[in-house]
């Protein structure tokens, strides 16, 4: 019983997410349509593209919190770029390429110069967040043109391009995370010296999923961008730590080696789902915060003291086995 | 003999100012199964990590199926052929089995299904492709690096004390497949304390002592005798002993105790007595200590320390009853590397301090240690990570004095530690113990164990295999840790 709720934390979290929504939709009719989805998966994307980013890193048993900076960056090159004249392929190219090279520096810092992940990103957090002031002087980004809002304004029913975009992105990564390769980042953080003893490139693994953190996070500032219609200073201000939050409670361990791209889609939307819920329920935006962080701790504590006594289970069986010996009084003890 | 394999040759290597290996060489032939013996800290685990490109040497040379190395990768020496089964299971806790087999080769994992199935099948065991790594018990993780080496095809197959967790059974069936890999042409190293279990299968023998070879030969050739000869020449220790000692009231009393991965252990103490608790690696020696000062749980049994029951140990408990135990790890349990020498005796101590430090106190506390031990360092301000293993071990101890022991367990306390320093580690057990404290003394060093305790306890597979007077031949304690029982995790 215990193993069955453990071991299958996404399926909990669909439940309580449906169970959620059920009970708002009695309290406010008209919340349960195709709209409101529509609404709680856009309203998700950019928070989706951050966690979904970070996954990888946190499987390999790192952790990435300059997420939010990379994505205020990128928003900021996409901007300026555009704004300059810069059509509007090139600028989102420009945009992708800065956020890429950000994840790949963070992930020179950790896998090459061995700087503890959270020591590295919370430099580089301040590093990129101010490397994208200073380009803008402090000034907010106006004026961004029609053709890239139009890729985060609704489109085939009711979802944006990018919408679909993200959607794609992560089935996709779901399924590579499958493949021969994909599950190497799992195995690092499963256990590092294992993967080091079986020959995998450890620390080009550890690279790529910086890497690959700083591309999605670049994304995240594209869909910003397109979705607001302009560039704010604080852009992607804390959006990091939102995420981490969101892995966690989509079965994501800290510790590396466990999580999957679909938990991490549901507790996105369970997230998003609980902050337009309010909405529906013309609850003020302000007890948003304390809502989702009670929900979250809530969640969290069950399934930390299920991992501690199946831990505990696990260790005394394993013992018991130790220490049994089969009934018989060797002669040779005699001696 | 068949074709050269692999081979090291003047295969050298220190950890700081330690020399781990000296000029070692070692070969390796097809069609042989080749025996590598040696105590701890002898070596035999660095060379054979050295071999699979885990560990780099500071000086050799390395050729595996005629390529030179100068700095292999375990990916390359996989991909020459040849792969270590390590002594601890290198496992992925949360993916399966097959994942587990297959992580890091060319394939996916479903590619190689029906053949680790066939491999299952023939070594005789019952575990599924399919489970999670974590629920499988030691034994079956063993077999999940043994499945790895043979799905790799490995034409070099290092086991690094592959039976120690494994059943008779389990062990036959893997000595079959020994035996087949063997006649088809490929090339094994078998290590093993078993003697036994090595004239089962071993061809050829080398054994390493400090880190030099010195025995190699064909095993036909050399009779039991000879090869504990080499591991320990320890029958000279004897004129070493210090003199009696008087021996005080019971200090330590432990009654049918039992817990993680030992049973039913029945042993007293007294104080100004060194009573050794000998035996091989994994007979729950450490797991006995860490249960007494309450670092694993008590399952049973009842324990006594000096004259009052301890009945739920925990560290600060034991330490108040006058119970201190010192780890077999240095580095991990035992030092706080980077604070200064001085804080690192006062450790045991700390909630006996004035809620405002004084740390000229502390350092005149180190300063008495320094002197009356010989620890060689700069300043009391210097960081523990900076010294020799032997200085390290001697400050361990003035932290673990510091505490006023009554009874003191000593786990491996000459582990990697010079010949210099291991006679004044000596010198200080036998002081202790002549000062009236109680010395558990916990040691695989068969010479070490006849050269200072009063008592023999040997352990073997979690329970007590016997207890011989002090002095007794190595021969004697050989017999009953390497022979008398069956791991215990049948």
């Amino acid at each position: 019983m215990l193993d069955a709720i453990a071991r299958n934390r996404v399926a909990t979290l669909v439940c309580v997410t449906v169970l959620v929504l059920l009970a708002v939709g009695l309290a406010a009719p008209g919340f349960l349509t195709g709209n409101t989805a529509a609404i709680i998966w856009s309203n998700g994307l950019v928070l989706m593209l951050v966690a979904l980013g970070i996954l990888p890193v946190i499987l390999t048993r790192n952790i990435d919190v300059s997420g939010g900076s990379i994505l205020g960056l990128s928003a900021v090159v996409l901007g300026l770029t555009v704004n300059a004249g810069t059509p509007l392929w090139g600028a989102v190219a420009l945009a992708l390429a800065a956020g890429t090279a950000a994840g790949a520096l963070n992930g020179a810092l950790v896998a090459g110069l061995g700087v503890p992940a959270i020591v590295a990103t919370l430099g580089t957090l301040g590093l990129y967040r101010g490397i994208m002031l200073i380009a803008t002087g402090g000034e907010w980004i106006e004026g961004l043109p029609d053709g890239l809002k139009a890729l985060g304004a609704k489109g085939a029913i009711g979802i944006a391009p990018l919408g679909w975009v993200v959607g794609a992105l992560a089935l996709a990564l779901a399924l590579a995370l499958r493949t021969r390769r994909g599950l190497w980042p799992n195995a690092v953080g499963d256990n590092r010296e294992a993967a080091r003893h079986l020959g995998l490139p450890v620390r080009r693994i550890v690279f790529g999923s910086f890497t690959f953190a700083g591309f999605m996070a670049a994304l995240a500032g594209v869909t910003f961008a397109a979705q607001i219609g302009f560039v704010p200073n604080q852009a992607g201000t804390g959006i990091e730590l939102r995420a981490i939050a969101a892995l966690v409670l989509g079965g994501v361990s800290l510790l590396g080696g466990v999580g999957t791209a679909g938990g991490v889609v549901v507790a996105v939307i369970f997230f998003t789902a609980i902050d337009t819920a309010l909405v529906f329920l013309k609850i003020p935006a302000y007890w948003n915060d304390l809502i989702g962080g009670a929900m979250l701790l809530l969640v969290l504590l069950i399934d930390g003291r299920l991992r501690i006594a199946l831990e505990r289970r696990d260790r005394a069986a394993r013992y018991r086995r130790a220490t049994q010996l089969p009934d018989r009084t060797p002669l040779e003890d005699a001696a | 003999m068949g074709e050269m394999l692999a081979e090291l040759r003047g295969v050298t290597k220190a950890y700081g100012p330690v020399q781990v290996l000296r000029d070692v060489d070692f070969e390796i032939r097809a069609g042989e199964i080749h025996a590598l013996l040696g105590g701890n800290g002898a070596g035999k685990s660095t060379l054979m990590k050295i071999l699979a490109g885990l560990v780099p040497a500071s000086a050799g040379e390395i050729r595996i199926n005629g390529t030179s190395l100068s700095h292999p990768t375990p990916a390359q020496v996989q991909a020459l052929g040849l792969y270590l089964v390590p002594q601890e299971a290198h496992i992925f806790p949360h993916q399966s089995v097959l994942q587990n087999v297959c992580i890091g080769l060319p394939r996916a994992a479903h590619h190689y299904r029906d053949r680790i199935e066939r491999h299952i099948a023939e070594l005789g065991v019952s575990i599924s492709p399919d489970a999670k790594a974590a629920t499988l018990e030691i034994a079956d993780r063993q077999l999940v690096e043994i499945l790895r080496g043979m799905i790799r095809n490995a034409r070099v197959l290092v086991l690094d004390e592959p039976t120690s967790a494994l059943t008779p059974h389990e062990v036959e069936a893997l000595f079959t497949r020994m035996r087949a890999l063997r006649d088809a042409g490929a090339g094994l190293v078998f290590i093993s304390h078993k003697l036994h279990e090595l004239r089962a299968i071993c061809d050829r023998i080398t054994v390493l002592r400090d880190g030099n070879t010195v025995l190699a030969a064909p095993l036909a050739d050399c009779p039991d005798t000879r090869i504990i000869a080499a591991m320990s020449p320890g029958a000279s220790a004897l004129r070493d002993r210090a003199a009696p000692r008087e021996i005080g009231a019971q200090a330590l009393t432990l009654e049918g105790v039992s817990g993680e991965g030992f049973e039913d252990i029945s042993l007293g103490l007294r104080a100004g007595e060194i009573l050794a608790l000998t035996g091989v690696v994994g007979a729950g020696r450490t797991e006995l200590a860490e249960t007494l000062v309450g670092l694993r749980p008590l399952a049973g049994g009842r324990l006594e320390v000096n004259g009052r029951a301890l009945p739920r140990p925990s560290p600060r408990r034991a330490v108040d009853a006058g119970l201190v135990y010192l780890s077999e790890d240095r580095q991990q349990y035992g030092l706080f590397l980077e604070a200064p020498l001085f804080w690192n005796t006062s450790s045991f101590v700390t909630h006996k301090l004035p809620a405002l430090l004084r740390p000229g106190r502390e350092k005149a506390r180190f300063a008495r240690y320094r002197d009356s031990m010989k620890i060689r360092c700069q300043s009391p301000e210097q960081s523990a990570a900076a010294l020799s293993g032997g200085n390290q071990q001697k400050v361990l101890l003035s932290k673990c004095l510091a505490a006023a022991p009554r009874v003191l367990i000593l786990d491996e306390p000459t582990r990697g530690v010079d010949v210099g320093a291991r006679g004044d580690i000596y010198a200080i057990i036998e002081e202790l113990a002549a000062q009236g404290v109680a010395v558990l003394l916990i040691s695989s060093d068969f010479d070490e164990v006849v050269r200072l305790a009063d008592r023999i306890a040997v352990m073997a597979g979690g329970r007590i295999a016997g207890e011989l007077p002090g002095g007794s031949p190595i021969g004697e304690i050989a017999r009953l840790a390497f022979e008398s029982r069956e791991p215990a995790h049948a």
